[in-house]
């Protein structure tokens, strides 16, 4: 089931080759979870700002990371807890 | 056909149950089973299925409780524009590196004209793998491919093999293969004119093509002609890219709202959120209009209403435009809850108004372009009229409907969270 969070939270990630970015593991909750696959990705602008998105799986669900390119700030906008 | 009509090589992609797709890449769980994406929790009418799903019966506009029972282990996934209108972006981009004559037809399907990219790249039955290699490879999601000597011909050819199929139709082969095609899956026969063909015992694109054009055109029109002609497989309009398209004659937005509604004071609210998206595209082109629709679809789904007003003057303020949609909202007895709304501005003129002559109206004009401002840089509806702003934010009241109009950008390119 989809789960709406929108919290902040804080991911490491790989930028490069190019304008490339790929999250490898991310907080929350004070639980690290490793990303195994970044399944699917796509982006949208917010008036000036650039919002990136990526679905993600740590092999237990399925998990929405989206960055605000403007504001420099990452955000857990949803979980889907059915297994992923 | 001509030599310079049968010259052409023409690509029609269709992506394969394109949002359907998207979400079994999005969610590797759902690959390989029977999903169908719907609008919202609240929404019971299916948008698209996976073709797991259509081997079971599952159709586009079914209910979800009639798709249950043809499939009762089907999954409903609630669908996101977003995703489907940026990955139909990104291939438009592929496209184009092969020609850039690319025509997008809808979100899920483009004609390109492949005629000069011989040089370059061979043929077209190469660019095709190659095309097909790499959306596989950058979304995970397959197409079909039609190619044939024109658009009408490559787009039943794209048909003619689903899922992840190519079809080509040479320029030797038109009539043969046309002889036993039904003249339905012509793409502009629908099923009305199809009856009518039916009643003249027109059943293929054959008897269409055989059939004597001067019976056509009397009971056609000038339609009849062109019937005749996609009988024989002659079509020869043109594959138009965007830059080259004519100017739009509308700027118009609909949404499909999480649950039926009936009361004035509710319908208003959305009346006034869709004539200020439908404002604020208006302004951004520098277009105005002086004809506003509105369209209402019931909670049956089959029964709908559209009525317009043209106005003595062109329009595109907001307040403006909200006002005739509710003029027409009031010359109107709604008979059930309303499922849609649509509002929609036409006979457009593309040019900048003179300034109103007067303080207030010159205050007025100032004030929205204050508020266009910083929507612009803030996101749509960060400042707006405060009857939007309730519990809700005005954004996520109803999720928008990506028309078949929808193109990657300009005018057409629509924001359909």
């Amino acid at each position: 089931m989809l789960q709406r969070i929108r919290e902040y939270i804080r991911v490491a990630v790989i930028h490069g080759p190019g304008p490339r970015i790929r999250p490898v593991w991310f907080d929350w909750r004070r639980q690290k979870h490793t990303v195994r696959e970044v399944t699917y990705h796509w982006r949208h602008r917010t008036g000036d700002d650039l919002i990136l998105h990526y679905s993600v799986t740590d092999g237990t669900a399925l998990y929405e990371l989206v960055y605000n390119t403007s504001e420099q700030v990452w955000v857990l906008e949803n979980i889907d807890a059915d297994k992923a | 056909m001509s030599k310079a009509a049968t010259d052409r090589i023409i690509m029609h992609i269709d992506m394969n149950a394109f949002f359907a797709s998207v979400e079994q890449q999005n969610k590797p769980e759902l690959r390989g089973k029977p999903i169908a994406v719907i609008g919202s929790t609240k929404r019971t009418v299916i948008t698209t299925s996976s073709y797991e799903a259509r081997a079971f019966g599952v159709k586009t506009g079914m209910n979800t409780w009639e798709a249950k029972q043809k499939c009762p282990h089907i999954i409903f996934v609630i669908g996101d524009n977003r995703r489907y209108t940026w990955t139909s972006s990104q291939i438009v981009k592929l496209m184009m590196q092969f020609t850039p004559l690319v025509e997008v037809f809808s979100i899920d399907e483009a004609f390109l004209d492949l005629t000069g990219s011989m040089g370059l790249f061979g043929s077209a039955e190469r660019i095709s793998d190659l095309l097909k290699a790499e959306i596989k490879h950058h979304f995970g999601i397959t197409c079909s491919i039609g190619i044939a000597p024109n658009k009408l011909l490559a787009k039943l050819a794209s048909d003619m093999q689903k899922p992840d199929g190519l079809t080509v139709i040479r320029p030797e082969e038109v009539s043969q293969v046309l002889e036993r095609v039904p003249a339905k899956d012509l793409c502009g026969i629908g099923r009305k004119t199809e009856r009518q063909l039916e009643l003249y015992g027109i059943k293929t694109c054959g008897d269409l093509g055989r059939f004597p054009v001067e019976i056509l055109r009397k009971k056609f029109g000038i339609i009849g002609e062109r019937l005749h002609l996609m009988g024989l497989g002659i079509d020869d309009s043109p594959v138009i890219p965007a830059e080259d398209a004519d100017e739009v004659k509308s700027v118009g937005h609909s949404m499909t709202l999480e649950r039926d509604i009936e009361e004035r004071k509710e319908i208003l609210k959305f009346l006034l959120q869709l004539s200020e998206m439908v404002g604020r595209r208006a302004r951004r082109y520098n277009v105005w209009g002086k004809t506003v629709t509105l369209s209402i679809r019931y909670a049956d789904f089959d029964t709908w209403v559209g009525k317009q007003e043209t106005l003595t003057q062109h329009i595109n303020q907001s307040e403006d435009i909200y006002r005739a949609a509710v003029a027409i909202l009031d010359s109107l007895v709604l008979m059930q809850p309303v499922r849609l709304l649509g509002v929609r501005l036409s006979n457009l003129r593309y040019a900048s108004n003179q300034l109103p002559l007067f303080p207030e109206d010159r205050k007025k004009a100032q004030l929205v372009e204050a508020m266009d401002e910083v929507n612009d840089c803030y996101g749509d509806f960060s400042v707006t009229f405060g009857s939007l702003l309730d519990e809700e934010k005005p954004k996520d009241k109803g999720s928008h409907v990506i028309s078949p109009a929808w193109r990657p950008d300009g005018i057409r390119n629509v924001d359909v969270k």
